[in-house]
């Protein structure tokens, strides 16, 4: 059998001849009463493909699935979490590492959302961003309401990186602002939250496009929020963002329950 | 005896809290987190907050946190391991609520711990106080009963010897001159000789004791004894009798023959040897012109890469290993795994030109945490600490404040007041060109700029300036914006005080409506304690509304010391309850370092303030700002 493959090569030449023996024996192969190469072949890749589909259903499944909340260190998120999964109210630190928890969302259908609590603090909040909001089906951004005035430019400059990151993704995730603390006082009211955030992400778009370029040049003109020309609105964004109003304290403190229904109607609406 | 004992997880929920005293505990843990754990401070595990000292300990496999709170003035010797007890407890207690992956166990378990830790607590508190106080010794105990009498006899002869043993401390005491063996040897005798006993016996011993030591000890280190071998020549006059006088080698009666140690030619021999050396002189290369440095670095490339090539195949063999040793089942971490990796990346970040002490804190911390932390199973020890080690450096260099210059002047724009700026730092590291550079952006962006030329004492420092200011009129002349003068200088010469000037420009400016003040002063060393005094009052009057540091990026070691006392002389001689401390720092010379980045981690490290912008060169054009993903991946880069 040998000589006669290497005949047969030394007949043909060029590339063909290459594959040519590879081809004959696979021919012989497939002649003879069991082939045992060929199926052992046949099943791997059979193996192989099952595995790459039931990957790729997997990853679809959960990956859009996920509801982040994000916002400023001490905006409430935690608490926020806490009161959506249980309703009780417990004790927050300042948050280092993210939490996650699978919520039932109370519609008809029951499905589930997984929440993922992330930390505000500003030397944390990029790095969770970036491994987090590719599986993002919706961010919340918890706004401190009590505390707004004088954290609006702070505020500002992390809701334009989220929605710059959001933009930037291939299904854009649904978009909540909560405007959270509103058991306070002098709690600012969501309507007033939407126009001071509107002036100052307009003034933000100029002053970040005019920043100095970053040391490799990787960063590209940044995407343009809304349109050029004209006063910055929330509706001239592809995503949709909505405001609300919400209190995770409760009006009671920690003995009453919070205030958070049109979060959750929201977070049934989008599931 | 404690103010407060609480455990949270490291996703924010306090699970278990004691409160000893009605204060909240929240404000102090949420300080040490801030200021400790999320800056990778967490070498050692404790600190102080306000009048709280609070010690904490890291659980990294179920990521939970212990803090203890008590007063600062009390020393509990009884609280690390009080924390270890109830870590252990705790964790074994509650382990099935705390080993999940979902925060819903977390928050559906009930941690009734009180009895517990209040047992614990008892246990501790009663532990410390079990010493029982020590008992006098009986005088039939101690050792002076036990001797004879005959001994403690004194006779003539002895006296003397005493006098002068004393007056030998006494000058020993004073220079130390046998280094710290005799001074070790001098402060027990000498307690011993003031003790009313004339213990000879046992003081002629230790003389003899000390003669010996001091022989051996100069046997040891003979040359280096000079300079206090001078010393005690001015001792000798007091010790008389005491020693025979020294004879040194080349002291004293050295001559001239013995001290010439050059070859014994003649003129005519030294010029042939010299032109036999000529064409080693010359060396091969083209005489006049100057080679490119690319040949030579070539070479370097190459050996580097012959170097690297053993070292990757060692490293690869020892990470098929690994990595076999971690498919088996998941272990978690423990230090001695750990600190071959670390001893290599801080020697990694060292030669990265990270300072030698942050480089150190910044691997203690990163070992705090993941001291117990378990890997997954196809991660090995390396890939999990170099991971670990670039979430911090990346956490690190990311602003705790927001960096937005221009969001500022315009709202000090539409407050109608300049907006100031203050450059500060040691000489040479690029103020003057930096400032240029920034007003050059600035101008760009349209606002106009008013730079005070506050360096009254280098020579050429207003001229720099003046010509920058010219160059820049000419890019931006007054026809473009309107007949406004977008740059102006603002000088009065040299030899007057900066504080002042600097006050008159912003007045100038405020009057004349320009938008940003841009300060220059003269750089100065850190240690130089007025001028770090006049820089101090620079900025305590005139409140500037950004103060920048500006370093180089060449700067090593240096740069801890220089932001340090920096930072001290503002805080030291500002009146203020919260003083202005350096807002801000400007990285200059950046294109001579290729990737030797580590000065950036350096001062950020440091100061926790962001960096503001970078300088690459020493045209106007060059200025950037950081970029953190790209300084820690040059960084971490073999």
């Amino acid at each position: 059998m040998a000589s006669a493959d290497s005949r047969r090569v030394g007949d043909s030449g060029g590339a063909g001849g290459t594959f040519q023996p590879y081809l004959d024996s696979l021919r012989q192969e497939l002649q003879q009463r069991d082939p045992t190469l060929l199926s052992v072949l046949v099943s791997l890749l059979v193996v192989l493909l099952t595995l790459v589909l039931w990957k790729f259903i997997w990853s679809r499944k959960s990956s859009q699935r996920a509801v982040l909340l994000v916002g400023l260190c001490d905006s409430g998120k935690t608490l926020l979490f806490v009161r959506l999964l249980t309703g009780l109210y417990r004790d927050t630190q300042t948050s280092i590492t993210d939490s996650s928890a699978v919520y039932r969302v109370n519609n008809n259908r029951g499905n589930s959302l997984t929440l993922i609590d992330l930390p505000g603090h500003e030397s944390l909040r990029l790095q969770f961003l970036e491994r987090f909001k590719s599986s993002a089906r919706a961010v919340v951004f918890v706004v401190d309401s009590a505390a707004f005035q004088r954290e609006v430019k702070d505020v500002a400059e992390f809701l334009y990186q989220v929605l710059i990151d959001s933009m930037g993704l291939k299904n854009t995730p649904s978009f909540l602002i909560a405007c959270n603390k509103q058991d306070i006082a002098m709690a600012k009211s969501a309507k007033l939250i939407q126009q001071q955030l509107e002036k100052e992400l307009n003034t933000l778009r100029v002053t970040r496009s005019a920043a100095p370029s970053t040391l490799d040049n990787s960063s590209t003109v940044p995407a343009q929020l809304g349109k050029k020309g004209k006063e910055f609105e929330f509706s001239q964004l592809p995503l949709k963002v909505e405001f609300l109003e919400c209190s995770a304290k409760g009006g009671r403190g920690d003995t009453g329950s919070a205030d958070i229904q049109d979060l959750e109607k929201w977070l049934a609406k989008i599931a | 005896m404690l103010d407060f004992f609480t455990i949270f997880s490291k996703g924010g929920l306090v699970l278990w809290c004691f409160q000893g005293v009605s204060d909240s505990c929240t404000g102090p843990v949420n300080a040490l987190i801030r200021s400790v754990l999320l800056q990778e401070r967490g070498g050692n595990n404790s600190f102080t907050h306000e009048a709280l000292t609070l010690k904490y300990k890291l659980d990294n496999q179920f990521e939970l946190v212990f803090v203890v709170g008590f007063q600062k003035i009390l020393t509990l010797t009884y609280v690390d391991k009080l924390i270890d007890d109830v870590h252990r407890l705790f964790r074994d207690k509650y382990r099935t609520e705390i080993q999940q992956q979902s925060a819903l166990s977390l928050l559906n378990g009930t941690f009734d711990f009180q009895n517990d830790f209040l047992r614990l607590l008892r246990e501790a508190e009663e532990s410390s106080k079990i010493r029982a106080p020590t008992t006098m010794k009986k005088y039939e105990d101690s050792e002076k009963a036990k001797k004879p009498v005959r001994s403690m006899i004194e006779t003539r002869g002895e006296k003397p010897k005493e006098k002068a043993k004393n007056s030998k401390k006494k000058g020993t005491k004073k220079e130390g001159s046998d280094g710290p063996l005799a001074t070790s040897k001098a402060t027990p005798a000498e307690k011993s000789s003031l003790s009313v006993g004339a213990e000879n016996g046992v003081e002629l011993s230790k003389e003899e004791l000390i003669r010996r030591k001091r022989e051996e000890f100069i046997q040891k280190h003979g040359r280096g004894m000079d300079k206090p071998s001078k010393s005690m020549k001015s001792d000798a006059p007091k010790e008389k009798g005491k020693k025979a006088p020294r004879v040194w080698e080349l002291g004293g009666c050295a001559n001239k023959e013995v001290l010439d140690y050059s070859t014994p030619t003649t003129n005519g021999t030294s010029e042939a040897a010299l032109s036999e050396d000529i064409n080693l002189i010359r060396g091969t290369g083209p005489g006049g012109q100057l080679q490119d440095l690319d040949c030579s670095s070539s070479d370097d490339e190459g050996a580097a890469q012959n170097s690297t090539k053993p070292s990757a195949t060692k490293g690869t063999l020892g990470g098929m290993f690994g990595m076999l040793k971690g498919l088996v089942g998941s272990k978690s971490l423990s230090r001695e795994d750990m600190e071959s990796v670390l001893d290599k990346m801080r020697d990694h970040l060292i030669a990265k030109n990270v300072a030698a002490d942050i480089a150190v804190q910044l691997c203690e911390s990163v070992a705090n945490k993941l001291e117990g932390k378990v890997m997954g199973t196809f991660s090995t020890v390396t890939s999990t600490v170099k991971q670990a080690l670039q979430e911090s450096l990346v956490q690190i260099l990311q602003p705790q404040r927001r960096v937005d210059m221009l969001r500022d002047i315009m709202d000090a724009q539409r407050r109608q007041r300049p907006y100031v700026v203050t450059f500060c730092g040691v000489n040479g590291v690029g103020k003057s060109t930096n400032l240029a550079k920034i007003s050059f952006w600035l101008l760009e962006n349209g606002f106009s700029v008013l730079i005070a030329a506050c360096d009254t004492f280098r020579a050429g420092a207003v001229e720099q300036l003046r010509t920058h200011t010219r160059r820049l009129t000419a890019l931006h002349p007054p026809e473009n914006h309107g007949g406004r003068t977008m740059v102006q200088l603002f000088e009065k010469g040299y030899g007057k005080d900066a504080a002042g000037i600097a006050m008159e420009a912003i007045a100038f400016a405020r009057n004349q409506g320009f938008d940003v003040v841009l300060v220059d002063t003269a750089g100065r060393m850190q240690d130089n304690a007025p001028l770090m005094t006049a820089l101090a009052k620079l900025i305590t009057v005139n409140t500037p509304d950004l103060v920048l540091f500006v370093g180089e990026a060449l700067v090593g070691n240096e740069a801890v010391d220089q932001l340090v006392k920096f930072n001290r002389a503002l805080a030291d001689h500002s009146m203020a309850q919260t003083p202005r401390l350096i807002d801000g720092i400007v990285l200059t010379k950046f294109d001579t370092i290729d990737d030797k980045v580590g000065a950036a981690i350096s001062m950020t490290y440091i100061t926790s303030k962001p960096i503001v912008f970078v300088g690459t060169g020493q045209t106007y054009c060059d200025l950037r700002s950081l970029n953190a993903k790209a300084v820690v991946a040059a960084l971490m880069k073999a």
